[in-house]
């Protein structure tokens, strides 16, 4: 939905179970995405948490999470998703004369609609819902309750278990065929998926050196170092605007993604892009480490049509510096918006390679990825 | 939302004495006219919570109570009245109604308490962290008369009592450490495992627990199934589950995995595994996870559970009855700051008179006072930031000040009564003075008497 649309915002806010107050100093280029009002977000939902009766418990905790910034990544955030899905539909049952199907499509479409309030849904966890949707679509009628929740759980559990854990083991034994002895590997923020293909790569024996990039203001990069470091891996760490400044040691560049279009850009952490670019003009190769749920059928040009906005007020703080305080008062400022831009999205020119669980594949590859096993007998 | 509620509503507590008696309960004590138990009742409706226990001490102020809350709240709310034997204390309580309770959480609530804190955040809170025990804490309220004339000396021999320190980790969202009452005049002990684990532990005096826990129903059972000695759930099962959260010995998932059985498992162990261990890199990791995994070698695998706190915003009000005290001070609040928390609208001079009330000629009634129904004041009086319950008949000439008068009072001409609590049916004959005092229920304080800080009661 676009939220520069008054009359579907209006239609929006009767129909949301969560109230949420617009922020101040919206930025006008990015109007039409959610711009909520940070600080009172989570007090308001917590007091509601006996009031919101159409909502299970479970997807009530996971958009608390959610809202709360507790989880953060694709992987986790839909695995917790589609956890809460399966509690509820194993505590759901069909009123009298109403038929299964239709009856746990809306319910879902109605927790789907809380946990997106909570917190933008990301394009791939859009993959996640269509699948478990159709699953429901295509349970036979014959089926009784019991024999159809036994049925959706177990799918559920198997989408979980191939296309997130099967699917990065499969990605971690390509790409640690890549590293070599001596390699200097740089990587940026926190992705899963890389964290796992550094530590293999150490196990196995080879010798390589990594450089940790981060960025404010997550800083999400500080715990993957604290565990590479836990486990002996010699590390180097920097902030962003470094980059180029390192750039000229690196050997190769490993990243994780937020999800892959069909025209092969990758949408990932912000500042992503950035090390693509920079590394592209470096000649150092960038291989994107992705699932293949992830990949999807949409084509982003830019960052600005489809994006998530995170709170500005981050951005005016800076965490151990209390003297640091000249942004104390920017909501009073007039002239002056915060924009705090959580993806950004990078052109298919600069990544190298694509590591999934079909294999090694460029970026021009992605549609028939998408087209051939997008088919749903393909899906489990 | 899986959660049920047990309301420890209490007997008739020493602490409280004269102003409760066999016929009038620690529950029923009234506040701004209203029994107290009725504050919690209604602002566990508010929060859509309809279905409560409500444990009581003793079977007779048991059939007290229920029939109450049956005459009350029959239609609106669906309330069990448990009967305990008296003395049990807080966990034999709850030990009594074990067995009704299912839910997964169990929220128990004080039923002294006079608070508008939105109780779902406190359950929330609960949930989002899955802790064991999530404690409300607010700020400790502020006591004393604020014209305190005299008996400051009184007053600041009681204070210390009160106080809890807390220990809080530094996102404010853990509980590392609780001191309550004797203990605090004490040494004060920490564990050093949760010391190190954490880093920094910051120990606050200026919060106190407002008896409202929620905890998850499996843990609770099991700890005072295993330690029967337990008396309390305040003095020995809060700070024995937050001294033991990093070396845990309870079962955190209750029954275990009824699914061994299953001859094809559709996620196998270790990629269960590696599930788990993605979501638990995904977040921010807890000072329990980061000892859990630093295990040094030791073989025995370190479980830890979590204890959450939930701090009140200072906007909110929230006090427990548990003194005579805190009973004046909770009707000066009621009626005064909280007085959203009363129920009732105010009149233009900022006081609650009751229509079927009648004032005499001269007559003032201050701000922040309240007039029981069917109650007569004589002429000249004057009454300031006092409640006077119903059906009350008080003479000319009568001073009260900061004080609560309760129902079926008779106070004759000429009388001065400052600071003090007077019950129900007592009569006060002409001239008579009183001041901090407390008078027991069916009293007669003879004529030109004059009290300070006595407690009159029957024989």
């Amino acid at each position: 939905m676009q939220f520069d649309d008054q009359n579907r915002v209006g239609k929006a806010k009767r129909r949301a179970l969560v109230n949420q107050t617009e922020a101040k100093n919206r930025v006008e280029l990015f109007r039409h995405l959610p711009q909520y009002d940070h600080g009172s977000q989570l007090p308001n939902l917590e007091s509601k948490l006996f009031q919101l009766d159409s909502v299970h418990p479970a997807v009530f905790k996971v958009g608390l999470r959610y809202m709360a910034g507790d989880i953060s990544g694709v992987n986790a955030r839909c695995t917790e998703m589609l956890r809460a899905l399966q509690e509820a539909i194993i505590d759901y049952s069909t009123p009298p004369e109403k038929v299964l199907i239709r009856e746990l499509t809306a319910k879902i479409s109605s927790y789907i609609s809380f946990i997106n309030e909570c917190r933008p849904l990301s394009i791939s966890m859009g993959n996640a819902i269509r699948f478990v949707k159709r699953r429901i679509a295509k349970l036979p009628l014959s089926h009784t309750d019991v024999e159809a929740k036994t049925a959706l759980c177990s799918d559920i559990d198997r989408f979980i278990n191939e296309k997130i854990i099967i699917a990065d083991k499969v990605i971690v034994g390509h790409a640690s065929t890549k590293v070599r002895d001596g390699d200097v590997l740089l990587t940026y923020g926190l992705s899963c998926v890389v964290e796992m293909i550094l530590l293999s790569a150490h196990d196995v024996g080879k010798k390589f050196r990594v450089v940790v990039v981060d960025s404010r203001p997550k800083l999400e990069s500080q715990a993957l170092l604290n565990r590479l470091i836990a486990k002996g891996l010699s590390c180097t760490y920097t902030h962003i605007n470094a980059v180029s400044y390192i750039m000229h040691e690196v050997t190769k560049v490993f990243l994780g993604a937020s999800a892959v279009l069909s025209n092969g850009t990758v949408l990932s952490r912000v500042g992503t892009a950035c090390i693509a670019m920079v590394a592209h003009a470096f000649s150092v190769p960038v291989l994107i480490c992705c699932e293949a749920f992830k990949f999807h059928e949409r084509v982003l040009l830019d960052s600005i049509c489809c994006n998530e906005i995170g709170d500005p007020g981050a951005l005016a703080t800076v965490p151990g510096r209390m003297d640091i305080n000249y942004l104390e008062n920017w909501t009073n400022e007039e002239n002056l918006q915060l924009l705090n831009l959580m993806y950004d999205v990078t052109p298919s020119d600069y990544v190298s390679v694509i590591v999934t669980d079909h294999g090694m594949i460029p970026p021009t590859s992605v549609p028939v990825i998408v087209r051939e096993y997008g088919q749903e007998h393909y899906l489990i | 939302m899986d959660f049920q509620v047990v309301v420890l509503a209490g007997g008739v507590s020493k602490k409280l004495l004269p102003l409760v008696s066999h016929e009038l309960p620690n529950a029923l004590l009234p506040v701004a006219n209203r029994p107290v138990l009725s504050y919690v009742v209604e602002l566990l409706e508010l929060s859509n919570l309809k279905d409560l226990i409500v444990v009581v001490e003793g079977k007779d102020t048991a059939l007290n109570v229920g029939a109450w809350i049956s005459g009350a709240y029959a239609d609106r709310l669906h309330v069990e009245v448990a009967a305990v034997p008296e003395d049990v204390g807080t966990a034999g309580a709850i030990r009594a109604i074990a067995r009704h309770l299912y839910a997964k959480d169990i929220l128990i609530v004080s039923g002294d308490l006079v608070s508008d804190v939105p109780i779902g955040a406190v359950a929330a809170t609960h949930r989002r962290h899955d802790a064991v025990v999530t404690a409300l804490l607010c700020n400790t309220p502020v006591s004393g008369p604020l014209e305190s004339v005299s008996s400051g000396g009184k007053d600041k021999a009681k204070k210390p009592g009160r106080y809890d320190l807390i220990g809080l980790d530094p996102t404010k969202q853990f509980l590392l450490h609780i001191a309550t009452g004797a203990e605090v005049e004490k040494d004060l002990r920490i564990q050093k495992s949760i010391l190190r684990s954490v880093g920094q532990v910051e120990i606050r005096a200026d919060l106190m627990d407002a008896h409202l826990y929620a905890f998850k129903r499996s843990v609770l059972l099991e700890v005072l199934d295993q330690n029967g000695e337990f008396h309390s759930l305040k003095h020995d099962v809060l700070p024995y589950l937050v001294r033991s959260q990093l070396k845990s010995e309870v079962l955190l998932n209750g029954t275990p995995q009824a699914e061994e059985n299953g001859t094809e498992k559709v996620i196998s162990q270790s990629n269960q595994q590696m599930l788990s261990q993605i979501l638990a890199n995904a977040s921010e990791p807890t000072f329990h996870l980061r000892h859990e995994l630093s295990t040094n070698g030791s073989d025995s695998v370190r479980r830890t559970h979590k204890c959450c706190v939930y701090i009140a915003g200072s906007n909110k009000y929230c006090a427990r009855l548990n003194s005579l005290q805190a009973y004046n001070d909770i009707n000066r609040d009621v009626i005064g700051e909280a007085s959203h928390l009363s129920g009732y609208s105010f009149s233009s001079h900022n006081n609650i008179i009751d229509p079927t009330a009648e004032l005499g000629a001269k007559t003032t009634v201050g701000p922040h006072c309240m007039l029981g129904e069917g109650s007569q004041m004589g002429d000249k009086c004057s009454v300031k930031r006092s409640v006077i319950g119903r059906h009350c008949r008080i003479g000319a000439n009568v001073k009260v000040v900061n004080s609560v008068v309760m129902n079926h009072v008779t106070i004759g001409d000429g009388c001065s009564i400052q600071g003090s609590v007077i019950c129900s049916n007592v009569q006060l004959q002409e001239r008579a003075t009183l001041k901090d005092c407390q008078v027991g229920a069916g009293y007669m304080v003879t004529a030109g008497s004059d009290c300070k800080g006595e407690v009159l009661t029957k024989k």
